[in-house]
């Protein structure tokens, strides 16, 4: 019924049909009507090149095989994907940040656009990918050998399962080629690949319900009978799965395999045309993983239960309708997984192609400067395009030789879990790249190259046991005979699933030797620049430093570089829009450090981080320091920043000086004015008795007739005003003297009682004159004070003085009194006039005050006497003051003792 | 915003939440030799937390997509900064 010939007419037109979908997708795109090409639905679709042939004929198989096993390979996905705020995004945004082609780019361009680590990257994933390729090689073949074998059994008598194998290999290489190569896009992506897988993945999901449906629904009574079935055909549904750490493993495997797996990187991230399109995936791929994994199990069992003892269970998913007679589900099924596979293996060698194109064509032919010289407009995409086409064919040739070499043995799900823990050695330089600023490209080379060489040894050359003797020699008793060395029992450890082995193994040293090396090792300036990028990826101020100084190429060597790599057009809109940015004409456009940073993004979009890096290097006048430069920029303008703190700092201090300084200002100006003040008061006072001076001596020269007596009162009185203002200038000097602190005595032992007896003998006459009693009050015995005698008596004579003037009480009265206590002589000096007004307490020792309520009616005082008084007290460490009394006022003098 | 906080909080620890739910302690509790309608206990318990967790997904995805637009697409600004 089901011929060979059918069989593969059918599996030809289907790689028709997805050529033309992929090709008016693509004809879409470019004519920008690809919205729904760009939905979220599509993308979600597109992912779901997760589930593979492996999904659809292996999953039966293993669970078949090991009950629940299947589950963990889509449940790590899940977690992942719901987890999609964390890990996800953040992945997405900085691949749209830096154009990030692939995940060898992503690592290579974190890691200071390291070369060395986007080849080993290259190559772990071209030998991790291989086994995968094989499998889906593998259930081609089988599913094609299965379908026809049931009736039309000696067609397939010309084809092995190699040569089938060779042959769906080739047809694939050819689609792809024709289709994944067409251009070299800027951000690397596919609209009509991606249409296709997205188609594809809508056809393995209906086939797949299809069968699951039939099965339970159709031949079977619904699930409660599949199980009652078989629990009485003898099978332990119930049969307990150990949720160990082979459960743990591939739970970890599979999370690893949905981030790091070149197409999964290729089709979630690199393809990605915008980041909310992940809140959609974020949900709806589980959902898509669930639904495929819904009838796994019932179809399992129920193969398990009619199919005869010893019949594959990876072609249950086939061999089930075909038993029951349904030709036409069954090739529905064929078709199904037949999609799976090829949408597998299109994104896989694309993915990989761009890899070894970005990441070991191109920098060999950047090396070879010749090449790169001489090519013409566009080289560079002839030559990235070429050695992509070179490398699809390349891949898809390894992975035929390993499912060749492989033999049939090795069940589906294992051949997939070897992929997977391959790639997942990408994990811990990923993780590290995304969060950890301080791991350096060392830390990331040594780790990935130790997990990559573990898992070699340990899982990737025990697959190939059952073909090669020698290699089943080397797992039974290690290489030369080193019992610590067996790759299944490394290092003596024991008791373990080789899987779990392998990956305990693996990863641990992967990661140890990723931290302990980074934490030894120092990062350069780039790989700096590069980790803040990609850690702070979120931080809105996150700018991009350029790698280049500005200025040191030409705007027609950057548009050299961009033809070459971009294709004419595409380089001349780019700069067109760089004129037009910076509001100049395109001839007069001069390249700033942010189109130099574009334009290295944009060419990364093309040939990598690293090769871009490498190729502006070349052409920016071989100012090959030029990234320490920036460096030192920085450092500069962290200088620039310290000194304008600094500046602050000190224009705060200058602020209060400033303060301080106006302060100082305003007592100047207020001194100021008292000196004008005392100015025009010593005029004052100079001023009276010059006019009685005057006056009298102008009478006596004019007047000839005067009477003997006259002229001799007025000359008296000339001579009494010169002696007064004698006097005044001499205390004015006095006081001046006194005030800049100079004193023209020394101060030395005095007997203090003496000067007063002195000074009150001086003032009697003028008391008796007033009839005023002088009363001596409680005296002191001898002192001796610290002062000048002279001095000390002139200012008792001015105090017992101006007690005398200033007293207009009809029975005037001074008492003076002296005391000795506390290390001090004090001499109290009071009247019963009229005392002294509170309002003029404060002013009575300031120049030219007098006691207000006298007016100048009374002789003699200048209004410095107190002045000077105090200030020759103050200078023999006294003081002078205004204590209060009862009645009248009364001055107190206190001095120290001479000791 | 301290919602979106909450809700950020959520998204990070939800896969945490997800992925103790589906290893052993607790998985081994629902790992017993019983069916219930003939169907394992484990298959059931295991597929009902993966439907909750893609539900709560879901929802909040919703959620964060409304409070996140704003902060998405910011390409510009790191444009245009000054020479």
């Amino acid at each position: 019924m089901i011929s060979v010939n059918l069989v593969l007419i059918i599996a030809v037109a289907y790689v028709g049909l997805l050529f033309v979908l992929a090709y008016v997708s693509d004809k879409k795109a470019s004519q920008s009507r690809s919205g729904f090409l760009r939905s979220p639905l599509v993308y979600t679709l597109s992912i779901s090149v997760y589930c593979t042939s492996w999904t659809f004929y292996g999953a039966v198989g293993s669970a078949a095989r090991t009950n629940f096993e299947f589950l963990a390979i889509y449940i790590g996905p899940t977690l992942i994907f719901i987890g999609w705020w964390f890990i996800l995004r953040k992945l997405v945004r900085i691949a749209q940040r830096q154009r990030i082609t692939s995940v060898a780019d992503l690592l290579s361009s974190r890691f200071g656009k390291s070369g060395t680590l986007g080849v080993l990257v290259t190559l772990i994933a071209v030998v991790g990918t291989t086994p995968y390729i094989a499998l889906q090689l593998k259930a081609i073949t089988q599913s094609i050998q299965v379908i026809t074998s049931a009736s039309d059994p000696g067609g397939l008598s010309g084809f092995d399962s190699v040569s089938l194998g060779f042959g769906a290999a080739a047809c694939m290489a050819l689609f792809t080629i024709l289709f994944g190569t067409r251009n070299v896009d800027a951000k690397e992506q596919h609209h009509g690949v991606v249409a296709a897988i997205a188609f594809e993945a809508v056809v393995k999901l209906v086939a797949f319900l299809a069968v699951g449906i039939f099965v339970v629904f159709g031949i079977s009574g619904g699930p409660m009978a599949i199980y009652q079935g078989a629990a009485e055909a003898g099978i332990d549904i119930a049969r307990s799965y150990d949720f160990g750490p082979r459960w743990v493993a591939i739970l970890v495997l599979s999370a690893a395999a949905v981030l790091c797996l070149p197409r999964q990187f290729q089709i979630t991230v690199v393809e990605n045309s915008d980041e909310r399109h992940l809140r959609t995936a974020a949900w709806a791929f589980p959902t898509y993983l669930l639904l495929m994994s819904l009838f796994t199990m019932p179809i399992a069992i129920y193969g398990l239960t009619v199919l005869p003892e010893g019949s594959n269970p990876d072609m249950f998913v086939l061999t089930l309708p075909l038993t029951s007679g349904n030709a036409g589900l069954a090739l529905f099924a064929f078709i199904g997984g037949f999609s799976s596979a090829t949408s597998m293996i299109i994104l896989a060698t694309i993915a990989l192609s761009i890899m070894v194109s970005n990441h070991i064509v191109m920098p060999i032919a950047l090396r070879s400067s010749e090449s790169f010289g001489n090519s013409g407009t566009g080289g560079v995409t002839r030559l990235l395009l070429n050695s992509r086409r070179a490398s699809i064919g390349f891949i898809l040739f390894l992975g035929f030789l390993y499912f060749w070499l492989s033999g049939n043995s090795d069940a589906l799900a294992a051949i997939g879990l070897i992929s997977f823990a391959g790639v997942a050695q990408f994990l811990p330089a990923m993780i590290a790249a995304l969060y950890w600023r301080e791991a350096t490209v060392h830390g990331a080379v040594t780790g990935t190259l130790i997990g990559f060489l573990v898992w070699a040894w340990t899982m990737f050359l025990p697959s190939f046991a059952s073909t090669s003797p020698a290699i089943a020699q080397i797992i039974s008793s290690g290489p030369w005979g080193i019992g610590l060395l067996r790759p299944q029992n490394l290092f003596g450890l024991s008791g373990f699933d080789p899987l779990v082995h392998s990956v305990f193994w693996s990863l641990f040293l992967n990661t140890a030797a990723l931290i302990g090396v980074s934490l030894v090792t120092r990062q350069n300036a780039l790989e700096r620049i590069q980790a803040a990028l990609f850690a702070d990826v979120f931080k809105r101020r996150t700018r991009e430093q350029p790698n280049f100084v500005p200025g040191s190429a030409s705007a027609s060597d950057l548009y050299f570089i961009a033809q070459r790599v971009l294709g004419g057009q595409r380089a001349y809109e780019l700069f067109e829009a760089f004129a037009e940015e910076s509001g100049v004409s395109r001839t007069q456009f001069e390249p700033t450090a942010e189109t130099v940073v574009r334009l290295e993004r944009e060419l990364a979009g093309s040939i990598g981080a690293a090769s871009a890096h490498v190729m502006l290097a070349t052409v920016m006048t071989g100012r090959d320091v030029s990234l320490e430069e920036v460096m030192q920029i920085a450092d500069e303008t962290q200088q620039v920043i310290e000194y304008s703190q600094e500046l602050e700092q000190t224009s705060a201090e200058l602020r209060s000086t400033a303060e301080a300084l106006k302060q100082a200002n305003e007592r100047l100006r207020a001194l100021d004015s008292q000196k004008d003040e005392f100015l025009s008061q010593v005029s004052h006072e100079v001023r009276t008795p010059m006019t009685s001076i005057r006056s009298f001596s102008e009478i006596l020269l004019t007047t000839d007739d005067l009477k003997p007596d006259e002229r001799q009162r007025f000359t008296r009185t000339i001579h009494e005003e010169s002696l007064r203002l004698t006097k005044l200038l001499d205390e004015i000097l006095d006081l001046n003297a006194l005030e800049r602190g100079e004193k023209r005595w020394q101060n030395g032992p005095t007997l203090a009682e003496a000067v007063l007896d002195r000074a009150i003998d001086v003032c009697r006459p003028m008391a008796e004159q007033r009839g005023l009693r002088i009363y001596a009050g409680p005296r002191a015995s001898e002192v001796t004070v610290n002062g000048d005698p002279d001095r000390l008596a002139q200012v008792f004579i001015n105090l017992i003085a101006n007690a005398i003037k200033y007293n207009v009480s009809p029975d005037p009265l001074v008492e003076i009194t002296s005391s000795v206590g506390n290390g001090h002589y004090r001499v109290e000096v009071s009247d019963n006039g009229p005392g002294i007004a509170p309002a003029d307490r404060q002013r009575i020792f300031e120049k030219f005050s007098r006691g207000g309520a006298v007016t100048g009616s009374i002789e003699g005082g200048s209004g410095l006497g107190l002045t000077i008084s105090r200030q020759i007290i103050m200078r023999m460490d006294g003081t002078l003051e205004l204590v209060a009394a009862d009645k009248g006022a009364r001055f107190a003098v206190t001095l120290p003792l001479w000791e | 915003m301290a919602d979106s906080h909450r809700l950020q909080t959520a998204a990070v620890l939800l896969p945490v939440f997800g992925a103790m739910l589906f290893v052993p302690p607790l998985l081994g509790v629902f790992n017993v030799p019983a069916t219930i309608i003939g169907i394992p206990v484990v298959a059931i318990y295991l597929f009902s937390v993966w439907i909750g967790l893609i539900a709560l997904t879901f929802i909040l995805s919703r959620r964060l997509g409304r409070d996140d637009d704003g902060t998405t697409s910011d390409e510009g600004k790191a444009e245009d900064r000054p020479r």
